[in-house]
């Protein structure tokens, strides 16, 4: 009887869990104050494909902080409802990690809320070589009719390291040379050693690299190791980052050498992408869709050597 | 957990310029880019579709990057029928004629470049042989938007600047030059204009002195052209290259060590 009465409690527990996941954008809170939505491990092309970066929010005491918004305006005015669900403070920083649409195609849906948006230095220069792409490429996801006004960068920049404060609750930004792209920020939330990590970090999903693979491992080499949980760009929130770090090192580690060893034995890139690192593949999502590309990538990169 | 296998445009949302497109409206090759290509270049002159034995074109089924889509064509060494000169076209690219290649003396039996891809496109191999026979191969190349990606973001390294990397084998060389190779069709994201095309113009490689094979090139060819020769024989050193560019004609040239 008491073990039956067990069950149903945890049942309901994981009953109201539930709804309340579905309710707040199937937001978790990992740490005080600290409230993340997972994105989806699917395609781009996929059902659900706007949905795929992880993002979220911090909420101090005089305000919140938004990092990252969702690959279109409506998945970004679903995390703005879910933030409402908690907290009444206002949103004074949107902060985006980098330039890919999705972590950037849903500031739009904060524009009412006048906050800062905040970026790596490098951050306006990267959307504006990317626009006509994302709204040609993109339309479908951004509102009708898709409009250059609808892609919006930051106008407080971050050279090097940017402190804000969101009442009691200072968050330390870090804008890092070139890696996965040329823009990566990451934010440290220092009252729970929470870092977010934008997509310098992939778990699950396979790593793409859309800047320098050498880059990227020194990147990697960098991040504070202090941090007690780490909100990657894409994947589950860890609260091992050295071991989360090493899985994707050594998938780029591999990357790079294998692509040495090509070049060395005189390969071209088409050889270089058949051969080079398919021994990970089973460790990653999505790796068909990806791998080759990033082989070409580090070719590029790795043909000046 | 189910992997979704559906298409490698996920890699779309990775990339800062342009990328495979959705663009799925182009299904067939349209033939008559072609027919008037190959009267321009060939006139009525029968084209035989040989075996992929002595010639073949390999094209990657997903195109990493529309802007520097790599083109394998691989020839036999072939005595008897001897190619003096190839032509590689991309039929739908705004200058469809990709490259000429003269061949010299050593016999060539790869040959690798990346080029821009501006549509779906068939992408051909004409080869035009001692006797002057024409033999095709082609294949289809889904990209789009490769002619006009904008430039890289910091170029790096000095405009002309060329590495040589010989195999260890020195069956093969890669040669790797910085240049913008723009194409005309691009936008300068900062100020919003047109940028001219400025473009490598010729690449001379040559062999323990002597041509092994001289190209004509053009803005179909990638920023930072790279050309990989391979023969089944070891190239002589040392090697030299020498390009030109299209707007200054200035030579650039390196070579390995004698």
């Amino acid at each position: 009887m008491l073990l039956r009465r067990l069950i149903a409690a945890a049942l309901l527990g994981a009953v109201a869990l539930g709804v309340r996941g579905q309710d707040a954008f199937d937001l978790t809170a990992p740490a005080r104050g600290v409230y993340v939505h997972l994105g989806r491990p699917v395609a781009l092309d996929a059902p659900g494909h706007d949905d795929i970066a992880n993002i979220g929010f911090i909420v101090g005491e005089r305000c919140v902080a938004v990092i990252d918004t969702g690959g279109s305006p409506r998945t970004g005015r679903r995390l703005r409802a879910a933030i409402r669900e908690h907290t009444a403070l206002p949103i004074c920083y949107v902060i985006n990690t980098h330039v890919h649409v999705d972590h950037l195609l849903g500031n739009t849906a904060f524009r009412e809320d006048r906050p800062s948006f905040v970026g790596h230095s490098a951050l306006p220069g990267a959307i504006s070589r990317s626009r006509d792409f994302f709204l040609k490429e993109y339309a479908g996801d951004l509102d009708a009719p898709a409009s250059e006004d609808q892609i919006i960068g930051p106008e407080r920049l971050v050279e090097k390291e940017l402190m804000l404060d969101l009442g009691h609750r200072p968050i330390r930004l870090h804008a890092w040379p070139e890696a996965h792209t040329d823009c990566d920020l990451t934010v440290y939330d220092e009252r729970t050693a929470t870092l977010w990590t934008g997509d310098l970090l992939f778990r699950q999903r396979l790593p793409a690299l859309d800047g320098s693979i050498k880059g990227w491992l020194a990147v990697i080499d960098g991040l504070p190791r202090g941090a007690r949980l780490a909100v990657p760009g894409h994947g589950e929130v860890t609260s091992d980052l050295a071991a989360a770090l090493g899985s994707e090192r050594a998938y780029l580690q591999s990357l790079l050498e294998g692509v040495r060893r090509e070049l060395a034995d005189g390969k071209s890139m088409q050889d270089a992408m058949a051969h080079v690192g398919t021994d990970e593949k089973s460790h990653w999502l999505l790796f068909d869709q990806v791998h080759a590309r990033n082989v070409a990538r580090a070719y590029e990169e790795l043909q000046w050597e | 957990m189910k992997i979704s296998s559906s298409s490698a445009v996920m890699l779309a949302a990775m990339t800062l310029a342009a990328v495979p497109a959705f663009c799925a409206d182009e299904t067939q090759p349209s033939g008559s880019a072609w027919e008037f290509l190959r009267a321009k270049y060939y006139g009525d002159k029968p084209m035989g579709l040989v075996d992929e034995n002595y010639m073949s074109l390999e094209v990657p089924a997903n195109t990493p990057d529309p802007a520097a889509t790599p083109l394998t064509l691989r020839f036999a060494d072939d005595e008897q029928r001897r190619i003096k000169r190839v032509r590689v076209f991309a039929d739908n690219n705004p200058a469809p004629l990709v490259a000429t290649f003269d061949f010299a003396g050593t016999p060539v039996t790869e040959i690798d470049l990346h080029v821009r891809i501006d549509r779906f496109t068939s992408v051909r191999v004409v080869a035009e042989k001692a006797d002057g026979g024409l033999e095709m191969r082609s294949a289809w190349v889904k990209a789009s938007g490769g002619c006009s990606a904008p430039p890289s973001a910091a170029p790096g390294g000095t405009l002309g600047e060329i590495r040589l990397r010989p195999a260890s084998d020195s069956k093969s060389v890669l040669v790797s030059i910085r240049h913008p190779n723009s194409s005309g069709f691009q936008i300068d994201p900062k100020t919003g204009d047109n940028i001219a095309p400025h473009y490598i113009s010729h690449i001379r490689l040559n062999s323990g002195g002597a041509a092994v094979l001289e190209a004509d090139t053009g803005i179909s060819i990638s920023e930072n052209p790279t050309l990989r020769i391979a023969s089944d024989k070891s190239l002589a050193m040392p090697l030299s290259v020498d390009a030109v560019d299209s707007v200054t004609q200035a030579h650039f040239t390196a070579s390995t060590l004698p």
